[in-house]
């Protein structure tokens, strides 16, 4: 073996290991986000609660703005970090739940309903993301429980790395809901122009 | 082979493997980049709407400074790190997505919009910079997708040789220059922009300073 063969061992040993790494990273702190995002969701009524006790309207709406800019980065970020299950190669090469992709697309779709509707005041629009969320984390856990961190029988058919097809399936589904639900919200936006509400065009001028 | 070989090798292999590794990590970031400028440009109008919930102006006052430096700093650092689609040895030696350069000069654009018009009062700006938005992200989403993270499908081969910059050197390339064009002429626009700003504005202040404070009116009687 000469002193090139040996560099180039050692550059491709950095840059998989440091991918496979970073992916790694992403998808261990993955289960955390959802767990939290889920528990300060759940956590609605006793932040109401807890606001209704101040004596100061100050810390009441920081209280509710801190609360809100949480869960809702929560969920950006939990978009954000499941891109890998987007991509063909990684979903192949790494152990990831094979319905992770499905279960970003369905938090993608929470963030619809929050744009497009009002979770903190209509009732309808908050059971719908409660249900989206739940779904959502019964596809993200269940094959991160049952199949990632388990030996059982059906363990493999649950891994993207042991079940190749299906996991590439899922990942062209994943973005086709994504592009739906991104061309959705683009559409809304320069609807609205960017408005909380979206303007009366039947109005005529008088 | 001899420990000073391997000595080298290491030290060649850390410089070499930690620099590729630098830029893959910033390519792998992108997307992410990408989605967070995406998310907070297309949720204005749930911000908006949370902002009017403050009771006090102060809150709101936050929520609204929060939002917006999170917004355009998304937008300036996914712009910044674009910058790797315009280095010609990286375009034509790692495995970029080939429409990069464009996705980037879109998001240069959506920047110029919101820096020559006041995109949070004007309908018609706002929109015209998701467009731009919008365009870019889709160029550059579909090649990194479908070509440079899909070299595993053998069906998307085609496709994935096309749109990935070192194994399609010249059209990468010639897309790289024209774009490169292109931020150069939104910038030096930009800059004239500014300057010509600036001159007339600080021009105004320093001619009013200048003027001389006009005599208070004397009192017929005292």
């Amino acid at each position: 073996m000469s002193v090139q063969d040996l560099t180039n061992a050692i550059i491709s040993g950095i840059n998989a290991g440091g991918e496979q790494f970073l992916e790694g990273t992403l998808a261990a702190a993955l289960p955390v986000i959802w767990l939290v995002l889920i528990g300060l969701h759940v956590g609605r009524p006793y932040i109401l609660d807890m606001i209704d006790r101040f004596t100061l309207r100050l810390g009441a709406d920081l209280l509710w703005l801190v609360y809100i800019a949480l869960r809702d980065f929560l969920m950006i970020s939990g978009v954000v970090m499941s891109f890998m299950f987007f991509f063909p190669d990684v979903v192949v090469t790494d152990a990831l739940p094979l319905t992770g992709g499905l279960a970003a697309a369905v938090l993608f779709a929470v963030l619809l309903v929050k744009l497009m509707g009002d979770p903190d005041r209509n009732l309808r629009d908050f059971r719908l993301v409660t249900i989206l969320l739940a779904i959502g984390a019964a596809l993200y856990f269940i094959p991160y429980l049952l199949g990632v961190q388990a030996n059982l029988p059906f363990s493999s058919a649950m891994v993207t790395n042991t079940n190749p097809n299906w996991a590439v399936a899922m990942s062209y589904i994943s973005i086709a809901l994504l592009a739906i639900f991104g061309a959705i919200a683009a559409i809304y936006a320069i609807r609205t122009g960017g408005r909380a509400e979206v303007p009366d065009t039947t109005t005529t001028n008088s | 082979m001899k420990p000073d070989d391997i000595a080298n090798a290491i030290t060649q292999a850390l410089i070499q493997g930690g620099s590729q590794w630098l830029i893959s990590t910033l390519v792998a970031f992108l997307p992410a980049l990408w989605t967070m400028t995406l998310m907070m440009h297309l949720g204005r109008p749930y911000v908006i709407r949370t902002l009017r919930r403050c009771g006090l102006r102060l809150g709101a006052d936050i929520w609204w400074m929060s939002y917006l430096l999170i917004r355009d700093a998304l937008m300036l650092i996914t712009f910044a790190v674009s910058w790797i689609f315009f280095l010609p040895n990286v375009v034509s030696s790692a495995a970029l997505p080939l429409t990069g350069p464009l996705a980037a000069l879109l998001l240069l654009l959506a920047l110029a919009v919101k820096l020559s018009r006041r995109v949070d009062d004007d309908i018609q700006a706002y929109r015209l910079s998701t467009i731009f938005l919008v365009l870019g992200a889709t160029l550059y989403y579909g090649a990194q997708v479908f070509a440079v993270e899909a070299t595993s499908q053998s069906y998307l081969a085609g496709f994935g040789a096309f749109f990935t910059s070192n194994s399609n050197v010249p059209v990468a390339l010639g897309i790289m220059w024209v774009s490169l064009a292109g931020v150069v002429i939104v910038a030096l626009w930009l800059f004239v922009r500014v300057w010509v700003s600036a001159t007339r504005s600080m021009s105004r202040r320093l001619a009013s300073e200048q003027e001389p404070a006009k005599r208070e009116p004397m009192p017929a009687a005292r």
